[in-house]
C-alpha cells in the first residue's frame, strides 16, 4: 500500500467573487502518476499553482509530506503551461541558472533510488539513469549533469542556442528539464504534452514513467486523454471548480475509453 | 545571499545582451564623438563645451537605458510567467527583487563606465588631459541611477512599462526641480506650503547628485558633496525596494 504524500483538504480559491476552486480535497499516493483533468476553465491551473505555492488559497490546506509548501520547495519541481524563458540566455545557461538556485548536488548517497533501479538495470530512457546516478555523485560537476539532462530531454544539440530561437516543443522540453533539475520527489506539470510532436510526446511519456520507476510522485494537468489513460495510475476530474471524480482510471472508464467516459461525465453534469 | 547573486548574474547577462541596448549605446557613442565638432566651433571654449555636452550626454543616455530596461524588468517576468518557474523554487520575493536590482545596476553601471571611457579619451585627445574630476560626477550619476532603477522596479511590479516610464519621467522631473519647490513653498499660502514641503520629503532630491556644472570647471567637490548623496541614495533605494518587495508579495500569481 503506497503512502499518501500529497494531501489537499477543502481547498478554495476565488477571483472577483467567482469560485475557481471549490472545496477540493484530494489525496495522492507516493510514487504514483496522477492525472488532473477537466474542461477549459475548470480550475486545473489554479489548483496546480496553489500546490506549488504560487497562489495562496482562500481556504483549505495543502500538505506535502506533512509539511506546508513553503517548506517543501527543495523537493518539488514545477513546469508551467506554455513555458516561456529568458530569450537572451542559452538553454545551457538557463539550466545553470535554475540549478544554482538549489544547493546541488543534494544527495551524496542514493537515498532516492527505487528498489527496481538496481545496478545494471536498463531503463527505457537510458540517459535518465545516467543523469540521476551522476547527479548524486559529488565528483561530477553540475555542468556535466546539466549537459546530460539536456541530452535526456532532447536538447543536447541546441544547448548553446539562445532560447528566443526555440520552438514551442523545445521550450516544453526545456520546461521539463528545469522542473527535474533538483532531482525532486514531487513533480507538478501543467499541460506538459502540449505543443509536442508524436515523437516528443512518446519521449516525454517515457521520461515520466521512468521518473515514476524512481519513486517520484507526478501530478499533471492534461487535455490529451489518451496519454493520461496510458500512463496515469490515478486521475482526478474537476468541473467548475468542484472535484467530480478521484480514483483509478479503470474504475472511471468502466470499459469505455477515457475520452468517452470523460465526455459522458461532463455532459451529464451540464 | 547566494540566490541574490545568482539572480543578479542572470539579470546582468540578460540585460547586456539586449539588442536595443546596443542601439542606444551606439547613439550615445556617436553623440560623444560629435561633441568634438561642437567644441571646434565654440571660439576657444572647446574643452569646456566637450565636457559640458559629454557629461550631459552620458547622463541622458544613462537615463534612457535605465528607463528602457527598468520599466519592463519585473513586468516582463509577470507577463511572460517566468516568475512561475523562479518562485516554485526556493527563492523569496526579497532575493528576487534585490537580485534583479543588483543585476540591472551592474549592467547600467558598465554602460556608464564604457561611455565615460570614451568621454575621457575624447577630452584627453582634445588636450584636456585626464579629466579625473569628472569621475566624481560619474560616481554620483551611478548612485542617482540606483534610485531610478529602484523606482522603475517598484512601478514594474504593479503597472505596465508605458505607465511606469511616464511615472518615472514625472518623478525625475520633480526630483530635479525640488530645490526650487522648497524656495517656492516659503512664499506660498500655508496649505500650498504644506503640500510643497511634503513633496520635498516624499520625492527624491535628484539635484544632490548633479556635480556636472562644477566639474566642468575643474572644481573638485568636497567630501560631503560626494558622501551625503551616496548615503541618501542608499536610504532612498532601500525604501523603494522595500515597497517593491511588498507590492510583489501582494500579487497573486
Amino acid at each position: 500500500m503506497l503512502k499518501i504524500m500529497i494531501k489537499i483538504t477543502n481547498l478554495t480559491k476565488s477571483y472577483s467573487k467567482t469560485k475557481i476552486v471549490d472545496d477540493l480535497s484530494l489525496e495522492i499516493k507516493k510514487g504514483s502518476i496522477f492525472g488532473f483533468l477537466g474542461p477549459n476553465g475548470a480550475g486545473k491551473t489554479t489548483t496546480i499553482k496553489m500546490l506549488v505555492g504560487l497562489s495562496k488559497p482562500d481556504g483549505g490546506e495543502i500538505k506535502i509530506e506533512d509539511k506546508n509548501i513553503s517548506k517543501s520547495r527543495e523537493i518539488i519541481g514545477f513546469m508551467p503551461e506554455d513555458p516561456y524563458f529568458y530569450d537572451h540566455l542559452t538553454a545551457l545557461e538557463f539550466l545553470q541558472y535554475m540549478g544554482s538556485l538549489f544547493d546541488l548536488p543534494r544527495h551524496p548517497e542514493l537515498p532516492h533510488s527505487h528498489p527496481e533501479q538496481s545496478e545494471g538495470s536498463r531503463p527505457r530512457a537510458g540517459g535518465f539513469a545516467r543523469f540521476f546516478a551522476n547527479a548524486q555523485n559529488d565528483k561530477i560537476g553540475i555542468l556535466n549533469k546539466i549537459n546530460q539532462l539536456l541530452g535526456l530531454v532532447g536538447l543536447g544539440k541546441a544547448k548553446n542556442q539562445p532560447i528566443e530561437y526555440f520552438s514551442k516543443g523545445m521550450k516544453q522540453r526545456l520546461g521539463l528539464a528545469q522542473a527535474i533539475i533538483n532531482d525532486p520527489d514531487y513533480i507538478f506539470l501543467d499541460e506538459p504534452l502540449d505543443g509536442l510532436d508524436p515523437i516528443g510526446r512518446r519521449e516525454f511519456k517515457e521520461i515520466l514513467l521512468e521518473l515514476k520507476k524512481r519513486g517520484k510522485t507526478i501530478f499533471f494537468n492534461s487535455h490529451i486523454l489518451s496519454d493520461v489513460e496510458e500512463i496515469c495510475d490515478q486521475i482526478g476530474i474537476i468541473n467548475k471548480g468542484k472535484l467530480i471524480y478521484s480514483g483509478d482510471v479503470k474504475g472511471f472508464c468502466k470499459n469505455k475509453s477515457l475520452e468517452d467516459a470523460f465526455v459522458d461525465k461532463i455532459l451529464t453534469i451540464k | 545571499m547566494k540566490n541574490i547573486l545568482v539572480i543578479a548574474k542572470n539579470t546582468f547577462k540578460e540585460t547586456v545582451r539586449d539588442k536595443i541596448l546596443y542601439g542606444i549605446l551606439a547613439f550615445a557613442l556617436l553623440f560623444l564623438i560629435s561633441t568634438t565638432m561642437f567644441g571646434s566651433i565654440s571660439l576657444g571654449e572647446d574643452i569646456k563645451v566637450i565636457k559640458d555636452l559629454g557629461l550631459a550626454g552620458i547622463y541622458i543616455f544613462s537615463l534612457i537605458i535605465t528607463i528602457f530596461l527598468g520599466s519592463s524588468l519585473i513586468y516582463k517576468e509577470l507577463e511572460k510567467r517566468t516568475l512561475y518557474v523562479i518562485f516554485s523554487k526556493p527563492v523569496s520575493v526579497f532575493q528576487f527583487i534585490i537580485g534583479k536590482f543588483m543585476g540591472l545596476w551592474a549592467s547600467i553601471s558598465l554602460n556608464i563606465l564604457l561611455m565615460t571611457a570614451i568621454y575621457l579619451g575624447i577630452v584627453a585627445i582634445k588636450g584636456g588631459g585626464f579629466d579625473y574630476v569628472s569621475l566624481f560626477a560619474i560616481l554620483l550619476l551611478i548612485f542617482e541611477i540606483a534610485i531610478l532603477i529602484a523606482l522603475t522596479i517598484l512601478f514594474s511590479t504593479f503597472t505596465t512599462p508605458l505607465a511606469g516610464t511616464i511615472y518615472t519621467i514625472i518623478i525625475l522631473y520633480i526630483g530635479h526641480s525640488i530645490s526650487i519647490t522648497k524656495t517656492f513653498a516659503e512664499k506660498s499660502e500655508p496649505f500650498v506650503r504644506y503640500l510643497l514641503n511634503a513633496s520635498y520629503y516624499i520625492f527624491p532630491n535628484l539635484e544632490k547628485f548633479n556635480l556636472r556644472n562644477d566639474v566642468v570647471y575643474g572644481s573638485l567637490p568636497n567630501s560631503a558633496q560626494v558622501i551625503y548623496p551616496i548615503v541618501y541614495s542608499a536610504l532612498f533605494t532601500t525604501v523603494l525596494l522595500s515597497l517593491a518587495i511588498s507590492a510583489l508579495k501582494k500579487q497573486d500569481l
